[in-house]
């Protein structure tokens, strides 16, 4: 039997997962954004997107818009790398479930 | 332990990733409304210069402020704010294009060769067919692109006509290929929200 892949514990997290899969279709992504499609807390969503920063999988920016304070998020290389290796780890696992 | 997750847990965790990810490209679909608000400039900035007075300044008064009101609108909007590559060229063809208009009309213009109505309406309308066709070709919207052969219509059409005629032309392009258009957008845009709501309940 071959050996099963670990999966990346800051990828596995819902919110985590669910943060990288929306950063990862646009080039970059408002906070308010980010939290209406994930329908998070803004406390929650603020903790998830910091241990993802913190892992070097999305980097932050504060600018301003019409003087309105806004923190705009993107995927980094490495971060896209994560989640790409994330996918090939579940599928690997889904292979050895239907097959057990 | 990742090892002990079943094949259901496996699948839900492959689901968000794909959901999610179609979310994310979901988000150059609500610019509908610029349609019809440069529709209704277009129409005011004709209805300026025909009975209005400084009417020199009836097209860069109105594409001006039509182009801030624009940005203020978009800026505004930032509850569901994300830029992608689409979407960014999607705005680039409009953004290339606005800038190409508001070069070539004002030299025209002050260098006195603007004589004639119906080389205004031919070249904005095929600008404007160009930008639409790019943009409905990347976006792979028949509609879109029906706009643009609209556009060009009206480009072939004004140079067979009167330059009163080239005018009622153009209105008509406006109303169908902006107004009705940006209406029609804005209709399948609701929804599309709407649906989303429903599946997402």
């Amino acid at each position: 039997m071959p050996d099963l892949p670990d999966l990346n514990p800051v990828v596995h997290g819902k919110m985590r997962l669910a943060l990288l899969s929306l950063l990862v279709g646009v080039d970059e992504a408002e906070f308010t954004w980010l939290r209406s499609k994930t329908g998070s807390t803004d406390g929650n969503l603020g903790a998830q997107l910091l241990k993802l920063e913190e892992a070097g999988y999305v980097a932050a920016e504060k600018r301003f818009v019409l003087r309105k304070p806004q923190t705009v998020y993107r995927i980094t290389e490495q971060g896209r790398q994560a989640l790409m290796e994330y996918v090939q780890a579940l599928k690997q696992l889904l292979g050895s479930a239907i097959e057990a | 332990m990742p090892h002990q997750m079943d094949e259901q847990e496996l699948k839900s965790q492959l689901n968000l990733i794909e959901s999610m990810i179609a979310e994310g490209r979901r988000t150059t679909e609500h610019w509908s409304w610029a349609f019809v608000l440069w529709g209704v400039a277009y129409m005011v900035a004709i209805a300026w210069s025909m009975w209005g007075h400084a009417t020199t300044l009836a097209w860069p008064a109105t594409m001006i402020a039509a182009a801030l009101l624009t940005w203020l609108l978009a800026s505004r909007d930032h509850e569901k704010r994300a830029e992608t590559t689409l979407g960014r060229a999607v705005g680039s063809i409009w953004l290339a294009m606005g800038i190409s208009m508001f070069v070539v009309f004002p030299v025209l213009g002050f260098t006195g060769h603007m004589t004639d109505t119906r080389i205004f309406v031919a070249v904005a309308s095929a600008f404007l067919g160009m930008a639409n066709a790019a943009i409905g070709m990347l976006l792979r919207w028949g509609a879109q692109f029906g706009c643009a052969v609209g556009w060009w219509a009206a480009t072939v059409l004004s140079c067979f006509v009167s330059e009163n005629q080239s005018m009622i032309v153009l209105l008509v392009a406006i109303l169908l290929c902006n107004i009705v258009f940006g209406i029609y957008g804005m209709t399948r845009e609701a929804r599309g929200r709407r649906a989303r709501g429903a599946a997402h309940a």
